[in-house]
């Protein structure tokens, strides 16, 4: 059974179209790909030249490449009806999204031609289609799939390349290509469909597997394949500048991932930390903005601002961390609004409401991290010195929670995060515990925050408040509490989503409360769960999906 | 010291808000323990219910008095309503679930509706003017000058407060309450339907609320989308302040925490620009001196 099946009427539906589910799925194909190489939109300009014949551009393109999915009808794998489920879902919902645009554009939905109408025949009989087959076989992909055989280590880390090289041509596929809204949010649908099928075909556990077994391999790749991005912006900056952010961002979403996903302390106060971290830089950096007009090298100014936050973090912690795990949530908020009215109000050193302006680029030596550098014959512009700066910072901050979660630490902090009153009996020392999680993550939040000042060239008091903590927050609960590849791609998805859809700006804290609720209603372990975690999210919920690994892999 | 009663006679009146706020957050957090960080959204949007009523609803020609009474009962019916929907739809289906999830569910609520008052309301990023409900003019009290209305706030306050204790201590469904804050499981075995409680507690905490909704209106127009933050913030300053899951204490933690502030706001220096962070100095106090607060018992861990 899948939640679709709960809805009124699917069961009807279901028993009319089981015993003619193949024909079905695959005359869906067909009414699909014929669908897109006619014309969607009645008048020329619309984005994606949608009005072209035998064309299959914009949206029209995804759902060509996604039709295929429908062929699973013909498979075998244990999980087809989900996979086919999602994969016709997302093509029914690219369909209908393009038309709804489609016709707002051109004021009615007169000016939606036929090849719509023809897909969205097709992506209907496909979801009919997969609802009429049996149900997909009871367990789930961990229990029944074959095990993959272990292949030569060179076939192996091949496969990891493909995967990593097929995410970066997405990337820059998205970032460079893809400009109307309406465009966009068909991409992401399609995305959306093809990920989720995929999963269900046990893809990602397929990738877990290949990370547990070359790991080292996995990590190199990354870093080449992140190293990469700014080669291939063709020398613009626009999506360098949007790196640059996410990679401050993400370095202090590790950091509160600590607390929050390690530890499971609720701290809504974390961006005052990083705000610290941010007036050090700039009072105390090469901006030369402090009373005193010293300039320290930035390394000290990083280790500077990182201890002077950590202390402030273990000295708000100390009467609060006491107590039960609610009032830390709430002497946090109130820690955080503190911080932003004294630096607003003491105004001889912070420069109160205007916060410091121009601080300059940061300076190592000759290097000017300001200036465009030619590598390779490829001229990257100034926000790339800051992203490679970001991706040493988030590396050495992924060593440092991977070794920490690792931890007779890190099993403490667990301890804690399930049970405290347990994990005191087992001779934790719950306070000191605690206390380290929210200094640690305190310290991580003032080191980012000191090359968030340069990146940003400003510093004031508007930047650091409580919404912009919920918003590092939802990064964690979005990619994933407790894992670092979760921290990293939840910042990732929430500042450059928002670059993509300007149009609907209005609307983007809503869009970012709701999406919140309906995270934690539907999947709280986050997009890429910690095994730990999920297991913790759904206990009680059945056998416990995802405790046998694949035989031969290593469960970490 | 004329200026010092003044000040003191402020701060009740303010106190008198924060306290009915406070009452909404207590009484959640002794049934389910959840810091329901929508409550402050909750009583901004009942305040504006009254003002949506006032505006668009009522004739120009209906008596003030009779408007007074229909805006602040709509006012606590808009919040009431809410905060059962809320309740029904973001916070049961994770009454299961980890101690994390319905705190940050409690969030994404307050951030969803403070948005979508100002995205959907008409003309909802700017401030609304609160009718004024109430005849203007002020007494004298030795040297102390107070409106009528902010009289009548914390008149109507202390009566809905009275109302509140007594419903809670004298009725059947107050004992039950009171049952089930104590231990749940057992308060069920006794045939208690804990879902009906939990929504009693929302229906009661929303009313209070959105009375305290068109009170501010009165009291400090306009009203914005905003208002719902530091409101909720400071209220739940009060419940920590006076014990939390102690109905009393609510109240009086609402009245002490609202004549600190004022105290403070006159006589430290820079005190109005710093007004809203003597609340949290408070709360870290608090908790840091005497975490039960000034009525709470020992704070139970239900393992």
């Amino acid at each position: 059974m899948s939640r679709v099946d709960t809805l009124p009427g699917v069961a009807p539906l279901r028993r009319v179209a089981a015993p003619v589910a193949t024909p079905l799925a695959l005359v869906g194909l067909v009414l699909l790909v014929v669908g897109t190489l006619l014309p969607w939109a009645g008048f020329a300009g619309f984005p994606g030249a949608l009005s072209l014949s035998l064309y299959p551009s914009g949206s029209r393109l995804y759902v060509l490449v996604l039709a295929p999915a429908l062929l699973l009808v013909l498979t075998r794998f244990t999980r087809r009806r989900e996979a086919g489920l999602a994969a016709s879902l997302g093509l029914l919902a690219v369909v209908v999204q393009t038309m709804i645009a489609i016709s707002q554009a051109g004021g009615g939905f007169v000016n939606v031609s036929a090849g719509a109408e023809v897909s969205l025949v097709g992506a209907v009989l496909g979801v009919v289609a997969f609802l009429g087959l049996p149900d997909d076989a009871e367990g789930g992909a961990s229990v029944d799939q074959p095990a993959w055989p272990q292949l030569p280590a060179a076939a192996e880390v091949a496969g990891v390349l493909v995967a990593l090289a097929i995410g970066l041509g997405l990337v820059v596929y998205a970032t460079l290509h893809v400009d109307a809204p309406s465009q966009f949010i068909g991409f992401t649908l399609a995305l959306l469909g093809a990920t989720v099928a995929l999963n269900r075909l046990g893809l990602f556990d397929l990738l877990g597997t290949l990370y547990a077994r070359r790991h080292t391999w996995t990590l190199v790749l990354m870093a080449v394949a992140a190293v990469a991005f700014p080669f291939t912006q063709n020398g613009t900056s626009y999506w360098l500048r949007v790196a640059a952010n996410i990679g401050v961002f993400a370095a202090a979403a590790i950091g509160l991932n600590v607390v929050v996903g390690l530890a499971g302390l609720l701290d809504l106060g974390y961006i005052a930390f990083f705000g610290i971290g941010a007036y050090v830089a700039a009072l105390y950096g090469n901006a030369g903005l402090g009373p005193s007009r010293g300039h320290l090298p930035f390394l000290l100014v990083v280790v500077l601002g990182a201890l002077l936050s950590g202390l402030i973090g273990v000295i708000i912690g100390f009467p609060t961390l006491r107590l039960r795990g609610d009032y830390l949530a709430i002497v946090t908020l109130g820690f955080g609004e503190i911080f932003r009215i004294l630096m607003n109000t003491f105004d001889r050193f912070t420069g109160g409401p205007n916060g410091l302006a121009n601080i300059p680029d940061l300076k190592q030596g000759s290097f000017d991290f300001g200036l465009p550098h030619t590598v390779l014959g490829v001229q990257l512009k100034g926000f790339a010195n800051y992203y490679f700066v970001e991706l040493i910072l988030v590396a050495v901050l992924m060593l440092l929670f991977s070794r920490l979660n690792d931890s007779r630490i890190g099993r403490a902090w667990v301890a804690i995060r399930e049970d405290e009153l347990a994990a005191a009996s087992m001779g934790i020392n719950t306070v000191s515990m605690k206390l380290l999680a929210f200094g640690i993550g305190a310290t991580l939040a003032g080191a980012s925050g000191t090359v968030q000042a340069h990146v940003a060239t400003q510093v004031s008091p508007d930047s650091f408040v409580f919404l912009n903590s919920v918003f590092l927050l939802a990064a964690v609960v979005l990619g994933g509490m407790g894992t670092v590849p979760g921290a990293v791609l939840g910042s990732a998805i929430l500042l450059a989503v928002p670059e993509k859809l300007r149009a609907f700006q209005d609307y983007r804290l809503l869009i970012f409360g709701v999406a919140l609720i309906i995270i934690m209603r539907f999947r709280p372990e986050g997009l890429i769960a910690s095994k730990r975690r999920q297991r913790e999210f759904h206990e009680g919920g059945g056998p416990a999906g995802g405790l046998a690994g694949p035989p031969g892999s290593v469960v970490s | 010291m004329q200026q010092f009663l003044q000040q003191i006679a402020d701060g009740i009146v303010l106190g008198a808000l924060y306290g009915l706020i406070a009452l909404g957050y207590t009484m959640v957090y002794g049934i389910i323990q959840l810091i329901n960080f929508a409550h402050g959204e909750i009583f901004m949007v009942g305040a504006f219910g009254g003002y949506t009523l006032y505006t668009y609803v009522l004739p120009a020609s209906t008596p003030t008095y009779v408007a007074l009474v229909l805006v602040l009962l709509v006012s606590m019916l808009t919040s009431a309503l809410l905060a059962v929907v809320v309740e029904r739809l973001a916070y049961r289906p994770l009454r299961n679930a980890p101690r994390l999830a319905p705190l940050i569910t409690a969030i994404g609520v307050s951030i969803a509706l403070q948005e979508s008052v100002r995205v959907f309301y008409p003309n909802g990023s700017q401030g609304k003017p609160f009718p004024a409900l109430f005849p203007r003019g002020t007494v004298d009290l030795g040297g102390v000058t107070l409106s009528y209305v902010r009289i009548f706030v914390v008149v109507l306050a202390i009566v809905l407060m009275v109302a509140l204790q007594t419903f809670i201590f004298r009725s059947r469904t107050g004992r039950a309450m009171r049952a089930t804050s104590q231990d749940p499981d057992t308060a069920r075995l006794m045939g208690i339907d804990i879902d009906r409680i939990i929504v009693t507690t929302f229906v009661l905490g929303g009313l209070l609320a959105g009375a305290a909704g068109t009170l501010q209106g009165l009291i400090a127009s306009p009203i914005d989308f905003h208002i719902g933050f530091l409101a909720g913030l400071k209220a739940f300053t009060a419940a920590v302040l006076g014990g939390i899951g102690n109905i009393t204490g609510a109240v009086l933690g609402g009245f002490v925490l609202g004549v600190v502030e004022a105290l403070a706001t006159q006589y430290v220096p820079n005190g109005s620009a710093l007004k809203d962070v003597f609340a949290f100095v408070v709360l870290i106090l608090v908790l840091l001196f005497r975490p039960t607060g000034l009525l709470g018992e020992s704070v139970r861990s239900r393992a």
